[in-house]
């Protein structure tokens, strides 16, 4: 195949045998409790090194409390998979955890600009749908996928994508390289104690990021029986095979919404949206990280029942969300 | 319908678009701001059955107004009383199988040839240039929508020779460049609206080509906003100011708390004429 421009972006590389002998080696085949605290998760399934994903993001449904949890272990060297992103790589980069980022979108601000600038973030240019397309490759055991879009782009001069004649049709099609995350953390409305998870409203690319990934933490709202899913199996979204720990999360995607449970908290959005754009962000972390120890403590002492309550009684929406 | 008399420059963006848009076409909204306000305006006076999609895969909602802060997107106002609650890829596949006739996009900067950057202003090497977000859904939207209308504001930097960075694919370098790179026959960029002016594309050059002004501005004060000259229609027409009813929806509705609109300059119908409010010309 001709290959008629290349992206000269460093992008992680795809090894679908690798990646079926990981499976093979290392993901139960039986169903087994994977229940943990967030501690406990992270600190086993979070390596330094890693390519990171996250579904959604900090402001709505996204696992927040599992992003601050790596910030707290200090993890470092991580590439992000930096699809529909507002504040998570400004949190992670002032956190010292990430060195890399494929981009889709994310928030910048001047903080980020700076860190690119002085060459401690290293940036790959994709887009929100190429990169959720290379989940897709890579969710489905593949190397790679064509995609009709990216060709022509300046992006596409960074990335890791080549633009090939099509061996069928003879015409141009831009090709990705597929993408499998060493480690996925995903927040779901239910899972049970084996990683069967529900997801209901839209997401980005949560079955995919937990189909694609070696490694896949999920968060959720409510631990609910086994039995349930079984009473429901077209529901299910995630299946318990590919899941490595699940983790009881109230209120996980704090400060962002969880649709059906709670609203964002828009002060606290406002907050930490400003300090990415003021590009000081070592309070926010500080106040909502470093000086707390865990995610519970964190509600319990900066946030309040109370206040939490509030959010739930601010969502007001039940339909289509079944709770 | 009566003729506003006073309202904010953003405002009479969002009522422009609103008017073209058509029932029977199928929308991709990138984002919130102008773009989501252009359409709920249009499904509250003009095309009540008109469908939109977002980049969440929300297809078809009857979303609930206003939204919080940056909850465009997986929020359950946003996505209420939809046909159908997909992923990013939904969307991304209705867009590349056809399904969808238009994209609405905001954008940073836009060129000669309706190539959009939402990456970098000055120089992505080495960081030196200042970064923003990057394209998000823009580029599958741009690559893959039949027609795309991007909204912006009318100012020298953003209208420029040529981006400082593609982000989002306009006709590239001119007439057949797009499908040389892989993109969908027949797309591409159709509009550019800004609070100023309406702009087409020339069919044969495929460069950005002013076709109509806002009632309180010229072609002159248009063109000194740009860093260069666009081609011009053989008739520049006078674009509609915002009806009353217009923006009472936009201001009780839509963008409640003033976030979208509140920016810019103010018009007011004065002696019988459009003019800026405060200053003539840009603070």
């Amino acid at each position: 195949m001709e290959i008629l421009a290349e992206g000269q972006g460093e992008y992680f590389p795809p090894d679908p045998d690798g990646f079926r002998a990981w499976v093979r080696d290392h993901k139960p085949r039986t169903l087994v409790n994977k229940m943990m605290n967030e501690h406990e998760a992270i600190e086993k399934f979070v390596s330094d090194g890693d390519y990171l994903a996250y579904d959604c993001n900090y402001f709505q449904r996204g696992p927040s409390s599992l992003i601050r949890e790596v910030i707290r272990q200090k993890k470092k060297d991580l590439w992000i998979c930096g699809k529909f992103t507002y504040v998570a790589l400004a949190l992670l980069v002032e956190g010292g955890c990430a060195r890399k980022a494929d981009i889709g979108f994310v928030g910048f601000g001047p903080w980020l600009s700076k860190a690119v600038a002085e060459g401690r973030l290293q940036t790959y240019e994709y887009s929100n749908v190429v990169m959720t397309y290379r989940l897709q490759a890579g969710a489905q055991g593949l190397p790679f996928i064509g995609v009709r879009s990216f060709g022509g782009t300046d992006g596409f001069l960074k990335s890791g994508a080549k633009l090939v004649n099509d061996p069928f049709s003879g015409k141009p099609v831009v090709l990705l390289p597929a993408l499998n995350p060493d480690v996925s953390i995903i927040h779901v409305h239910q899972a049970d104690v084996y990683g069967n998870a529900r997801i209901f409203g839209t997401g980005i690319s949560h079955v995919d990021c937990a189909l694609a990934s070696k490694r896949v933490i999920l968060s959720a709202e409510e631990i609910i029986e086994t039995d349930e899913f079984r009473r429901d199996p077209a529901r299910t979204a995630i299946a318990h095979f590919t899941v490595d720990a699940v983790v009881h999360v109230p209120f996980g995607a704090y400060p962002g919404t969880v649709q059906g449970h709670y609203a964002s908290d828009v002060k606290h959005v406002v907050e930490c949206f400003g300090g990415m754009m003021r590009g000081d962000l070592h309070p926010y972390l500080e106040k909502w990280v470093y000086s707390v120890d865990s995610h519970t403590e964190m509600l319990e002492k900066r946030v309040g029942w109370k206040n939490l309550q509030a959010l739930q009684r601010r969502e007001t929406i039940r339909e289509g969300y079944s709770i | 319908m009566t003729p506003a008399t006073h309202f904010a420059e953003r405002e009479h963006l969002i009522c422009t678009v609103s008017r073209i848009i058509e029932e029977e076409k199928s929308y991709w909204v990138g984002g919130g701001g102008e773009p989501l306000y252009s359409i709920l305006l249009a499904q509250r006076l003009y095309s009540s059955g008109v469908q939109y999609m977002t980049e969440d895969g929300v297809i078809a909602p009857q979303s609930m107004m206003p939204l919080d802060p940056l909850m465009t997107m997986v929020a359950s106002r946003a996505g209420y009383r939809a046909l159908q609650w997909g992923s990013m890829n939904t969307a991304g596949n209705f867009a590349q199988l056809g399904y969808v006739d238009v994209g609405i996009l905001n954008t940073l900067q836009v060129d000669r040839y309706g190539n959009v950057n939402s990456t970098v202003l000055g120089e992505y090497e080495g960081g030196r240039g200042r970064r923003f977000g990057g394209p998000g859904g823009a580029d599958t939207i741009a690559a893959q929508c039949w027609r795309t209308i991007l909204m912006t504001d009318q100012q020298k930097r953003k209208f420029v020779d040529r981006v400082d960075f593609i982000s989002s694919p306009g006709f590239l370098d001119g007439p057949g460049a797009r499908e040389k790179v892989g993109l969908p026959v027949g797309t591409g960029p159709w509009r550019v609206f800004t609070p100023w002016a309406m702009f087409g594309y020339e069919d044969k050059s495929c460069e950005l080509m002013l076709m109509a002004i806002s009632p309180f501005v010229t072609v002159d004060m248009v063109l000194e906003e740009m860093s260069f000259t666009p081609k011009l229609a053989a008739k520049i027409e006078t674009l509609d100011p915002p009806t009353e009813e217009e923006l009472e929806i936009i201001r009780t509705q839509l963008d409640t708390d003033g976030q979208t609109t509140g920016r810019g300059q103010w018009i007011e119908k004065r002696e019988g004429q459009y003019v800026f409010a405060e200053t003539q010309g840009r603070e």
